[in-house]
């Protein structure tokens, strides 16, 4: 479990740009090995219908089968590690170290919604408060003993049109899971943005999209830009242009190295995807000459409104012929 | 002060009676499915389990009630794959079963199940039971799961108050060994894959502990027949 830690240092640096560490460093790991050449052959000696392609679909979709198990035990295993933390018996958990604020972070974008209850549900039954980076002790015995719900009264003024105060009636349960309100809003602000689609099944650029952020670091994010726009706005493009210049730089692809993160980046995951199921040829269609099409000339057949995809009406065919006699006369 | 008492002694008996029942399902269990149990085991009694197993305060203590048990030679038979070219001498796939009884009274997640696969990992335990008051978290299943080349099952104590097999209206499965199995395919003319299926999942096949491809044979009375047999498949 060592080997696949959240945060090694010299692995976050190396990908920076492209996956979360924790799923790349997986993906390489267990190189999905496909059969030899000879063990293929030899398979399908002993079935006649079988062709090489269907061997192909059937690895294809053992891989994808095998993706998911790893990612799976994956979730399982940050979930137990995560139990763990935060590090320190007295941390804050409005202010959490960073070392902490990261492995958590890292560990959420693999999950899903239903992992997340999962995990918060595994912190109560270790008796930890449901927000992963509390060290506090969850509530216990919320109200009168035995209600299963329990009623929580807001602010004074926080009722229907400012008058009196509104009444949430809650579950006793819901209540139990954390150590306090603050700490639920914070658990539940991490819940909201984690996305539904399981990880073997997100495209790189997906899994990338997903930025965890702390209710803390959302405020402050909000209390700055509410307080100072015009500072911002000065400092602004000279960043901008640090960036691009920068990312102009990582653009290149340095060795075998860059290039496998680049291929985990697009998605390539599995090597038989990346040739693709299909055997597709490009092709460009080949011009026999660069003269433009003539124009259409007028013949003769055509005077009397021409054949009708090669047949010519027996009527017209007569007056044509009349026509035809008349016309030789006309010029002699 | 007396009524106080009066309630827990009812309590701690309630308790000790629900888990001795519990705990003589697992042997009949651990019998039917082929493992050494002596009669004096399946046949233990209220007060023998109590004083065997009881705290000073009445309670049943959970941590005494660890069970193992050996196959017999039956079971290795039918545990035993077939010989092929690649495996000419093959092993029973069957082992030392070991059944324990989780003390905890709610909250069973991924560390009880820890512990537990510890235990089974590092003792040389082919098959584990793991019996808990309530059902345990999903990461827990998984976990439990997650064990290679060891067997982990999971019951609740609710499961294994009454023993299912004996109920009049579930019929007697036989699980065949893989001789009696390629047999019945050759008599027949069938794939395995053209059996009738059951699941693994279903609560006949957990008690028997079957696994994936294993076939039984199920033995119903019939009203014109006399007796009647149909075979599973497991999946």
């Amino acid at each position: 479990m060592s080997s696949q830690r959240v945060s090694s240092p010299n692995n976050s640096n190396a990908l920076k740009t492209s996956l979360p560490t924790a799923f790349a460093s997986v993906v390489e790991e267990s190189s999905y090995a496909l059969p030899s050449q000879e063990e293929q052959e030899k398979y399908l000696e002993g079935r006649p219908g079988a062709t090489s392609r269907h061997l192909g679909i059937a690895l294809q979709h053992a891989q994808q089968i095998q993706a998911q198990k790893d990612a799976e035990d994956l979730i399982l295993d940050r979930t137990i590690e995560l139990l763990d933390i935060p590090t320190s018996p007295n941390a804050d958990p409005a202010a959490p170290s960073t070392e902490d604020k990261q492995s958590f972070k890292t560990a959420m974008v693999l999950f899903r919604p239903g992992d997340y209850d999962n995990f918060i549900m595994e912190r109560n039954y270790s008796e930890l408060c449901g927000y992963g980076l509390c060290p506090h002790k969850n509530r216990k015995q919320v109200g009168a003993t035995g209600s299963t719900f329990h009623f929580k009264y807001g602010a004074k003024g926080s009722g229907q049109g400012g008058r009196g105060r509104s009444v949430d009636i809650v579950p006793r349960e819901m209540l139990e899971k954390w150590c306090s309100d603050e700490c639920a809003e914070r658990a539940l602000f991490i819940r909201v943005q984690l996305s539904e689609q399981p990880v073997w099944e997100r495209r790189a650029d997906e899994t990338e999209a997903i930025k965890i952020e702390l209710l803390e670091e959302h405020r402050a994010k909000r209390q700055k830009k509410k307080a100072g726009p015009s500072t911002s706005a000065s400092t602004e493009p000279e960043t901008n242009e640090a960036d691009i210049t920068a990312g102009v730089e990582n653009l290149k692809i340095h060795g075998a190295e860059r290039s496998q993160e680049l291929a985990l980046e697009r998605g390539d995951t599995v090597p038989r995807l990346r040739q693709g199921r299909v055997d597709v040829q490009l092709r460009e269609k080949e011009l026999s000459s660069d003269s433009s099409p003539a124009a259409p000339q007028l013949r003769p057949e055509d005077a009397m409104g021409g054949s009708i995809e090669g047949y010519v009406p027996q009527e017209r065919q007569k007056e044509s012929a009349d026509h035809q006699d008349r016309d030789i006369l006309d010029q002699l | 002060m007396d009524g106080d008492v009066s309630a827990h002694s009812q309590e701690a008996e309630k308790e000790t009676t629900r888990l001795w029942r519990t705990f003589r399902t697992v042997y009949e269990m651990l019998a039917d499915r082929g493992y050494e149990v002596s009669d004096d085991e399946l046949a233990i009694s209220l007060d023998e389990f109590r004083q065997k197993y009881s705290d000073p305060m009445g309670y049943p203590d959970r941590n005494k009630m660890k069970i193992q048990a050996r196959p017999t030679e039956d079971m290795k038979v039918k545990y035993t794959a077939l010989p092929s070219k690649s495996n000419p001498n093959p092993q029973p796939d069957c082992g030392i079963i070991y059944v324990d009884f989780c003390p905890d009274a709610s909250g069973v997640g991924t560390k009880q199940v820890r512990a537990f696969n510890h235990i089974v990992g590092d003792n040389n335990i082919h098959t584990g039971i793991f019996i808990t008051q309530t059902p345990i978290s999903p990461s827990a299943v998984r976990l439990l799961s997650s064990l290679p080349n060891h067997i982990c099952e999971h019951f609740q104590e609710q499961d294994l108050l009454v023993n299912i097999t004996r109920h009049e209206l579930v019929p007697k499965h036989v699980l065949l060994s893989p001789e009696e199995k390629s047999r019945l395919l050759e008599r027949y003319r069938l794939k395995e894959s053209q059996l009738p299926r059951m699941q693994v999942s279903d609560p006949v096949a957990r008690y028997l502990g079957l696994r994936r491809g294993q076939v039984v044979k199920i033995i119903r009375k019939s009203e014109t027949a006399g007796r009647y047999a149909s075979y599973r498949w497991v999946i």
